[in-house]
């Protein structure tokens, strides 16, 4: 009886420290994040790096700006959004709602293999079929645009927006559908007055969601972006090529000295990525919270 | 077979040799039965029996079900429902369906009682007042309407359901079909819908199914009594309660087994 007992609370006790464990990795990231973040600022003031217009980490006059590289991640990321939510919530509404059962059963785990590519393969595909594409369609000096990281993005932030979506759109009780359906609507107007505005919230939760997929992704916009960290014009600056945050970390971070204002800069613009993310999924979290059915 | 039901002059709804299989397995068998106009037809028997299989066939909520396949001939008005190119949307306007557990669209109340006449191109301007009609036919105005922009999911069941008939009455319908309405609901709430669904006979067909035998004998004009997938009686509710023909009958009625 009491080996018993002994034994259970040694298993709680290593479970409770395994996921304390976790808490405190990421309060120690956090801490290291910040603290060499904070450094920079003895160099160069908040208000300079947060608005200045121009990246020089090198050049005698160095500048650590960090506008070219939040407006290159916000440009490609909503480029990405405009054209992966509408895919992505079509695709979410066919198979939940149109779909025969075996198509959709057939459908999901190509999605879930989508998911599953490393960032670095869609990084090659793009490269040598997507930036060919872009070049010669728009007839431009190169192919590495805003645009194509865009395109890229949105096909990397679909399962994620699909999957999400769809799992809000089955959990919609049928009940509603067939209350809709006895009224003489068709399905077509079931689906889109009663169905999706009932699981909108858990659809905003899905679009939020893949929004900070496509905001932290490094890898595939390294290699499609063609990474020039000017501030992009707008719109047409989405077919110039442009840098983000996350591509701007991975480029350089090999190559400062450590303890460097260089070094501090690319913690900053690490910290305001973490920043951003934090945010996006905290939203993301407080929608999908509200959307449970309250109808049961 | 009551002679008198089978003889209804002008019967608003005719089922003949109505068959339906899930997949292998038959639900309906060899279903005839004649609904006149203006009456409320209790559909009774133990679970499993077929009725609200049967209840679904007239508005062919069935055709949702998968590997449901069915027989025979609904006619409504002499208007075969299964015949070529009936449309179900166009027939769903003219036979509405309350069902078992209140299902509220998670939208305002008004918008819930405004979908159905939005739908069938009610304008703007007539919207208000088809909304009111539609709650105080349904017993629930004065109740909600001072918070018509309000959530529908904040009402109570019994208010829920009520709206449900509302939204329903709002499509003009000929014919209602309650499927279990009250199965969920407190005595009171139970009462109120009973009450309603008397009233709303004079103008407009009513077929119920329902578990409770004295909500039966209470409401209904005609009562029929399914079992293992038949009509196994048909008749006025008094007879088929005081009366009934059959054996199986009564001992279902008396409580011997369902």
């Amino acid at each position: 009886m009491f080996n018993r007992n002994y034994k259970e609370k040694t298993i709680e006790s290593v479970l409770f420290s395994v996921s304390v464990l976790t808490v405190v990795i990421l309060f120690l990231i956090c801490l290291f994040l910040f603290r060499d973040s904070l450094l920079l600022f003895k160099e160069t003031s908040l208000l300079d790096f947060l608005t200045g217009k121009f990246w020089y980490p090198t050049s005698v006059n160095r500048q650590f700006g960090l506008l070219p590289l939040l407006l290159g991640s916000l440009i490609v990321t909503a480029g990405a959004i405009i054209f992966a939510v509408p895919l992505g919530i079509a695709s979410a509404i066919y198979i939940s709602e149109i779909a025969p059962p075996k198509v959709a059963e057939a459908l999901k785990p190509f999605i879930e293999i989508l998911a599953g590519i490393p960032s670095v393969v869609f990084g090659f595909f793009g490269l040598v079929i997507l930036v060919p594409i872009v070049k010669d369609l728009f007839n431009l000096p190169t192919g590495q645009t805003a645009l194509t990281g865009s395109i890229m993005l949105g096909i990397m932030s679909l399962p994620t927006i699909i999957t999400i979506s769809e799992d809000a759109i089955s959990s919609v009780p049928s009940t509603i559908k067939h209350g809709s359906l006895a009224l003489g609507a068709t399905r077509w107007q079931t689906i889109y007055k009663v169905i999706v505005p009932a699981a909108l919230s858990g659809i905003s939760a899905a679009v939020m969601l893949g929004i900070g997929r496509a905001i932290g992704e490094t890898m595939t916009l390294m290699m499609v972006t063609g990474n020039t960290a000017v501030i992009p014009s707008f719109p047409e600056g989405i077919l110039d090529p442009v840098r983000t945050m996350t591509a701007t970390i991975a480029l350089e971070m090999g190559e400062v000295p450590q303890g460097s204002a260089h070094f501090h800069a690319l913690f900053a613009v690490g910290t305001v990525l973490f920043i951003i993310t934090f945010l996006i999924n905290l939203i993301a979290d407080l929608i999908k919270k509200r959307y449970r059915f309250k109808v049961d | 077979m009551t002679e008198a039901i089978q003889n209804v002059s002008h019967p608003q709804i005719e089922v003949e040799n109505l068959n339906l299989w899930y997949g292998e397995k038959q639900a309906l068998d060899n279903i005839s039965m004649r609904i006149p106009k203006n009456s409320v037809t209790a559909l009774i028997g133990p679970s499993g029996c077929g009725k609200s299989t049967f209840i679904r066939c007239l508005n062919r909520m069935n055709d949702l079900v998968k590997n449901c396949r069915i027989e025979g001939k609904v006619s409504i008005e002499g208007n075969n429902l299964y015949g070529k190119g009936v449309d179900v949307v166009d027939l769903r306007k003219h036979v509405g369906m309350v069902f078992q557990k209140a299902n509220p669209f998670p939208m305002s109340i008004y918008d819930n009682i405004a979908y159905g006449p939005r739908l069938h191109g009610v304008s703007k301007k007539d919207m208000d007042g088809v909304v009111e009609s539609a709650l105080r036919s349904a017993a629930i105005w004065n109740e909600i309407s001072d918070r018509l922009e309000s959530s529908a999911l904040a009402l109570s069941g019994g208010q829920q359901q009520r709206l449900c008939i509302a939204r329903t009455l709002a499509v003009k319908p000929e014919i209602i079909l309650f499927d279990e309405p009250c199965s969920a609901l407190d005595p009171i709430s139970t009462s109120k819908i009973e009450e309603l669904i008397v009233n709303l006979k004079n103008k407009y067909t009513i077929v119920i199914v329902t578990h409770n035998m004295q909500q039966a004998a209470r409401i209904s004009d005609y009562t029929a009594f399914f079992l293992m997938g038949r009509l196994i009686e048909f008749g006025k509710t008094k007879q088929v309660f005081q009366n009934p023909r059959e054996k199986s009958t009564e001992d279902y009625i008396t409580g011997r087994f369902g």
